[in-house]
């Protein structure tokens, strides 16, 4: 028999009373009449920052005014002309090791914790990670109340990866002193489009 | 009852202050939990469907194993089966030989220190690099976690300070500060993820339905180990499984809020396939006494444990003994109950480590029943050989003499006369 199969007799052997699933219709989870303003104060409880970007405005221009000092940009080019790394065409992660801005599409925000859903749209998904500062461009649209309802809406592209990120990436592992930026990225920035 | 909790934790209270530090930095936990559920109306409600999700999980764990084995297949995932942790450990060292690998980054897991991997793989030539932080640093330091979330609490700035400047990891002598050290070990971390052969992770959830490995961390280095190297497996125990999302986002909303009082973790990474260019990701599914223990009729709600935390940094004795204090690597009330599983012989001594005060199971975010099973644990100390003598002995004569009214009454009237000197002594 393989380990497989004993591991699984094993379990059958030992369950002694088999429990019903639960409702899960009955939680009445968490609402609030302004999600978007929620999901702003939730971010920036999490150390992050939310930036309204009025229709019209020119993407490139708004994140280059936010980083000013920056001068390595990677995100999709068809979307930012002002990128110079493309994560799809990046012939290896090392390249991006000094990335200062990595720039990505967010697809459902979340207003309980300032989640954002980020599926993996690029070849090396590195770039949200190494870069020292992310932003994520997220329609106020799709900012939902709390994770029952971003668990609904959630989807994958053929990459098979995605990641739900609130703030940047921190630590309190020294004598319990908050630190921003342990491995990943030391800020993030939510871009809020307006549609 | 063994005094080894009781004469560990009075060497944890030689040093006062940083007893006194570590007691109130716990509480302080506590209080930022109590807080996030304080904010949720649902919060109780959440607690309940948590407990009777991973009992009906557990209880049909063999058909959950087979849904997401399957799917994680049919994701393209090669899923491996250890019945103990000499089996994990032989699979995982077969992988990394298979590709050639000589230095492995990981992310936290609990579940290769169960097994003792890392020790396994480095005899057998392969580096192992922890990389969130508290780990890093207790590795360098060759020592143990001493909490499962913050493991390398027992240590102060000037401790790591001193770490890193003896490894080599700090340049800058004297400089004890937690953001430069943190920074050093960001700049030290960066080259060994971008030098690493493999990546591992250890699993929050394994969801049913999909197939998906979610993993939960602060800093982002769980997504570092597998965004570098090519090559990602993953560590994972029976027990992580959840049906589907909608019972994934119950429990996503419960773990961080308990252990650490955020809403969130800074990641919730999905993981169903390697990226491209990489090997197929693998999924080492691990029993090591699981399965088993699923069949102890008060004890195998354990298995409902997501790993959180609350209920040491809660404890009473947790926060004044200290990790180390408890001969289990897993401290605390949900470490005295699972190392009561693993070996009853070696671990009994840790059922003393509990006041019964049920602080645990107020917080647990799964409901189990931690105290309660403390006590059970407690009543079955004979049959392991394990009762202190000295008590077993006076609390059968308590028995035998509550349970004879006349033996009762002929003791208490011996006793009268002595009475009024006892409430002497008192004042």
């Amino acid at each position: 028999m393989s380990t497989r199969e004993e591991i699984l007799a094993r379990c059958r052997s030992s369950i002694r009373e088999r429990y019903a699933m639960p409702s899960l219709d009955d939680i009445n989870p968490i609402t609030w009449d302004d999600p978007v303003k929620q999901f702003r104060q939730a971010l920036e409880n999490a150390g992050g920052k939310a930036v309204e970007v009025p229709s019209g405005s020119d993407l490139g221009e708004v994140i280059k005014g936010l980083f000013p000092q920056a001068v390595s940009f990677a995100g999709n080019p068809g979307e930012i002309p002002a990128v110079n790394i493309d994560p799809d065409t990046v012939e290896d992660v090392s390249r991006m090791e000094s990335l200062d801005v990595g720039i990505v599409r967010g697809e459902t925000g979340v207003a309980e914790n300032a989640c954002v859903w980020v599926p993996q749209t690029m070849k090396e998904k590195a770039m949200c990670f190494i870069c020292e500062h992310l932003v994520i461009l997220l329609p106020k649209s799709r900012i939902v109340n709390n994770m029952h309802e971003a668990y609904r809406r959630i989807s994958f592209t053929g990459y098979g990866y995605g990641c739900f990120i609130s703030g940047p990436s921190k630590t309190a592992d020294i004598a319990q002193v908050l630190v921003m930026g342990a491995q990943a990225a030391r800020s993030l920035t939510v871009l809020l489009l307006p549609e | 009852m063994s005094k080894q909790h009781k004469d560990k934790a009075r060497e944890f209270l030689q040093n006062d202050s940083y007893a006194t530090w570590h007691d109130q930095t716990f509480w302080g936990v506590r209080a930022k939990r109590d807080t996030m559920a304080g904010n949720l109306p649902e919060w109780e409600t959440l607690r309940e469907k948590a407990s009777q999700i991973k009992r009906h999980t557990l209880s049909h764990l063999d058909r959950y194993l087979d849904e997401f084995s399957r799917n994680a297949e049919r994701n393209g995932a090669v899923v491996h089966w250890a019945s103990d942790a000499a089996e994990f450990n032989e699979t995982v060292l077969g992988i990394l030989k298979g590709h050639g690998v000589r230095k492995m980054v990981k992310s936290k897991s609990m579940l290769t220190e169960e097994c003792e991997m890392n020790p396994f793989l480095e005899a057998h030539g392969i580096e192992v690099v922890e990389t969130d932080l508290g780990e890093r640093i207790i590795q360098l330091g060759r020592q143990k976690p001493s909490h499962i979330v913050m493991p390398a609490i027992h240590l102060n700035h000037d401790d790591v300070g001193e770490l890193f400047e003896r490894e080599g990891i700090s340049h800058e002598k004297g400089n004890h500060d937690p953001v430069f050290l943190t920074q050093q070990a960001r700049l030290s971390l960066r080259h060994e993820f971008l030098s690493a052969g493999a990546g591992m992770t250890g699993a929050n959830f394994g969801v049913a339905s999909t197939g998906d490995v979610v993993v939960c961390t602060n800093e982002g280095n769980a997504d570092m180990s597998t965004s570098c190297p090519k090559l990602h497996i993953v560590a994972m125990g029976l027990e992580k499984l959840v049906p589907d999302y909608d019972c994934l986002a119950v429990f996503q909303r419960l773990l961080a809020r308990s252990g650490t009082g955020q809403p969130t973790t800074t990641y919730t990474s999905h993981f169903r396939k390697a990226r491209p260019g990489a090997a197929p990701m693998h999924i080492i599914l691990v029993d090591n006494g699981r399965s088993t223990w699923l069949s102890d009729p008060e004890h195998w709600e354990c298995l409902k444990c997501i790993r959180c935390g609350a209920c040491m940094n809660t404890c009473p004795v947790y926060r004044r003994s200290g990790g180390y204090s408890y001969s289990y690597f897993i401290p605390g009330p949900i470490g005295v109950n699972l190392g009561m599983l693993r070996s009853p012989k070696e671990h009994a001594g840790n059922v003393a480590a509990c006041t019964l005060c049920q602080s645990c199971q107020e917080v647990c975010p799964v409901k189990v029943n931690l105290a309660g099973q403390i006590y059970r644990w407690r009543q079955q100390l004979p049959a392991f050989g394990k009762a202190n003598p000295t008590k077993r002995v006076l609390s059968d004569g308590m028995k035998m003499v509550f349970s004879h009214p006349l033996l009762y009454k002929t003791a208490t009237g011996v006793l009268k006369p002595f009475h009024s000197r006892f409430k002497k002594l008192e004042k």
